[in-house]
Parts: C-alpha cells; structure tokens; sequence
C-alpha cells in the first residue's frame, strides 16, 4: 500500500505535546500525582518494548522498573530539544533492555529470535502497543504504514531498534555494503515519516 | 536543505543506532539546526510508532506497586509538599531498611486481612509451589534437548525457582554426548520432578536409577527407579528414600530391575550439580 493519507483525526491530540511537558515539568517538581499519571499512560508501551528486545517479561519487568527509576530520578536528563517525552522514555527503556541482553550470553540467539520475529512482524496479528496507547483504528494504520515498506527497510529499520545491532553489524549480517544499509534505513524512515504524517 | 549524509544519521540518530562521539556530533548540530531538530522530532515520532508495534503486554499490578514503593523512598527533597498523599513516618529517616520495613509492614497488613486460616496459608502456599513447579516442568518438558540447557539458566535467573534446587546432568558416557537431563528438587516438600532427553533405553532386566547426594549421608540417596521411553525421553516424579537436607548433585546409574541400595558407581551415566 502506497501513499497513504491519514486523516487528522487520526493524529495525535494537538494537545498531547503540552500535556507530556506539563507532566515532565511535575515530575521534575516531584510531584507523586504526575509521575503516577505517566506510570499508568506508559507503562504498557515500555514495557512492551523491552519484552520484544529481551524475550521475556521477568527482566522486561526489571527494566520498567529501572526506567521509572530514572524518569523519577533523573527527569533533568530529558532535554525536550533532541525529542518527545515519550520518545524519550522508549529510546532509555530500548537502551537499558538492550544494556541487559548484552550482558547475556544468549544475545545471539535473542537476536536471531528478534530477527525472525521482525520478518514476521507484517504477517501475525498480535494487539500491538500502539492500540492500548493510541486506539485500534489508529494502531492499524500504524501497521499498515509499516507492512507498506518495502520488506527489506523495514528489516533493517527493525534490526537497528529492537536488537541494538550497529548499522555496520546489520550489513554484516544481510551481507550488504553499510551505505545500502544507511540508506534503507533512511528511506524506510522517511517514507514512515511522510505516510504517518497525520497520524505521529 | 538537510543533504542525503544528515537524514541518514538523522535517521540512525532516531533509532538509537548512532553512538558515542558520532552520537556527540549530532546532537551538536541538532542544538543549532532547527530545521534538522524538526526533522529528528518527527522521525522520532515514527520510531516511537515503531516500538508500539511490539505485541501489547501488561506489567504485572506488583511492579506498578514497587516503583510507587520505591519513589515513596527515594523522593527528592522538598518534593514531600508536592505529595497529595500523607507520607509515612517511617520515611523521614533514611535507612536501607525502610523499603523492607514498609514492605513487611504491608505484607503484614495484607496477611493479617486475608489469611485468617493458619491452615489456609499453608495449604495456599502448598498450592503455589506445586503451580510453579508444574509450570516450570512443563516448560522444561516442552524444551528441545538442544535448548534445554538454555531453559536452565533461564530458570535459575528467574526468582520463580528460589524455592528449587535445578540441576543439570551431562551424560558422562563419550558415545552419548547429547544425553542430557535436568533434576528440579523441591527441598521443602521432599520431592522432585527429572526429566531426559536422549538417554538409551535398557533391556528389560535393569534400570537406570537417579540418585541424590546429600553430604549428610555417607552415600548417595536412592531416588528411585525410571525407563526411558523408545526416543529416550522420560519425564518422571521422584521421591528421595530418605530425608534431604541439601541436594547438592545427582547422578544416574545403570542398576538391576528394582535398583540398589547403593549405586554401582562404574556404570554411571549421567551427573551434575
């Protein structure tokens, strides 16, 4: 599918940027309420996040625990500037899920799991994070956005973000020179970029 | 204009794939660029979308509990008046201990409440641990051989088998290297749960017969008597002959039908802690 157009009403609350800087702000004032507030609205999608990178929801649980740690603890870190509070809150959770997979001596097979589990991404029909944070029209859309990239963006997007593989180690791995990789990420992501363009 | 190099490591950047001084370099450029810090907005936006596709799962109602636990202690200072709720007493004072007092305190209250039954509590607690060690026997049952020892560090990783001895038995013979067995003991109920893979089946007239030692004894424990099935899997329940008070490793012999008293140490097949 090409060239889809999402209908504003589909995008994110106008509002939400605001909110989500409102919300850092009491953090940051230690204000128990706010962090709460964000506890119940994220937690699902970080958590979801690290079970896909470690595989399974024992340390996944361990690592949202670190990372609400870190959102009550270290707020200041967050430089609104380089992102979104939530994009934010993902990229410390994918980090520390994957500081964790490092640290195993199963992480080539995890990473051969997640690497199957990216290839098949577009065929199963799990309820993704995206439907609990965002709604089911919206979560569809999402992945009808990425089962619309061509297979081999989309698996060296998803190798990059769920297995913490460097670019280099992905070209390595689908034995194809680093500058095809980069720019199979850079195309696959910027098509995202225009095709959910209403919808982020 | 952002050139074709920049969306690139734009692109990366978003994703997390760009580290240490390359990582430094663009967030540089990104702090004095407003047109590339709108491009990594929206690109992190769509990673953002990305990490939603995971399959959606739920943390368990405990974690959510021990976050909220834990800030309660680590609050920043002055945040107290911030708090729309009374902060307990025992919070003023900083101590390593306080996080387990709470806890404890809480954990009394909710005994206190619920568990009214001394016989209740033992027999949910029985419960649980049969639950868990069900659980993790079939999980184990489920496991090709070739990932079984796989399975087993991940089980001993995990708090689920705090309460169980699993150990894990290489074949000692050198024409059956793929033979390979997992012992889960449960030392508090007395009883356990081996399962084997690969493990050649013998004439009628013997069996093999697994075997717990414990330095209490002089010898090993007699733990019964098991056949393997035509593939050489077997999954049994077993009882010790005697009290354990540490299992500290097993083995598995080849005995006469029935077994010994005490192992015939020459026809070994299988050991390990």
């Amino acid at each position: 599918m090409k060239g889809i157009a999402y209908p504003r009403a589909f995008g994110r609350n106008v509002a939400e940027p605001d909110q989500d800087a409102a919300l850092i702000e009491r953090i940051r004032g230690g204000e128990r309420a706010a962090f709460v507030a964000f506890y119940d609205r994220y937690s699902p999608l970080l958590f979801s996040v690290a079970a896909r990178v470690l595989g399974e929801r024992k340390e996944a649980e361990d690592v949202l625990q670190e990372v609400m740690l870190v959102i009550w603890n270290k707020s200041g870190d967050y430089d609104p500037q380089l992102g979104t509070l939530s994009s934010w809150a993902v990229a410390v959770t994918r980090n520390k899920a994957l500081d964790r997979l490092r640290a195993r001596t199963r992480r080539l097979r995890l990473i051969e799991e997640a690497a199957v589990l990216a290839a098949d991404s577009g065929a199963t029909s799990y309820p993704s994070a995206n439907e609990i944070l965002h709604g089911r029209e919206r979560a569809e859309l999402l992945r009808e956005a990425m089962q619309a990239l061509p297979p081999d963006q989309r698996m060296a997007i998803e190798l990059a973000f769920f297995t913490g593989l460097s670019q280099s180690d992905i070209a390595e791995r689908l034995q194809q020179p680093l500058g095809t990789i980069k720019a199979r990420i850079r195309r696959g992501m910027l098509r995202l970029r225009e095709q959910l363009g209403g919808a982020l | 204009m952002i050139d074709e190099a920049m969306q690139e490591q734009a692109a990366a950047y978003a994703l997390g794939a760009l580290d240490g001084p390359e990582r430094q370099a663009f967030e540089a450029a990104l702090r004095v660029d407003p047109e590339l810090r709108a491009l990594v907005h929206e690109l992190s936006s769509v990673t953002e979308a990305l990490a939603g596709m995971a399959p959606a799962l739920q943390p368990s109602a405990a974690i959510r509990e021990r976050v909220l636990l834990e800030i309660d202690q680590r609050r920043p200072t002055g945040a107290a008046a911030a708090h729309n709720l009374p902060v307990p007493a025992a919070a003023v004072t900083p101590g390593p201990w306080i996080p387990w007092a709470v806890a404890a305190a809480l954990a009394l209250v909710a005994a206190g409440a619920v568990w009214q039954s001394a016989g209740l509590r033992t027999q949910l607690a029985a419960q649980a641990s049969r639950i868990n060690e069900l659980t993790i026997s079939a999980e184990l049952a489920r496991t090709e051989s070739s990932d079984l020892r796989l399975t087993v560090a991940k089980l001993r990783e995990s708090n689920r088998v705090a309460n169980f001895r699993i150990a894990l038995l290489d074949s000692l013979l050198a024409a059956a290297p793929k033979t390979i067995a997992v012992s889960v003991w449960d030392n508090e109920r007395q009883d356990g749960v081996f399962i084997v893979r690969n493990l050649s089946p013998l004439p009628s007239d013997k069996d093999y017969q697994l075997w717990i030692i414990d330095p209490k004894y002089p010898s090993p424990v007699d733990a019964g008597v098991f056949q393997v099935d035509a593939k050489g899997n077997v999954r049994a329940d077993f009882r010790a002959k005697l009290p354990i008070q540490a299992a500290n490793q097993f083995a598995v012999t080849i005995e006469r039908k029935g077994g010994a008293a005490v192992p015939n140490t020459k026809a070994m097949v299988l050991a390990g802690s």
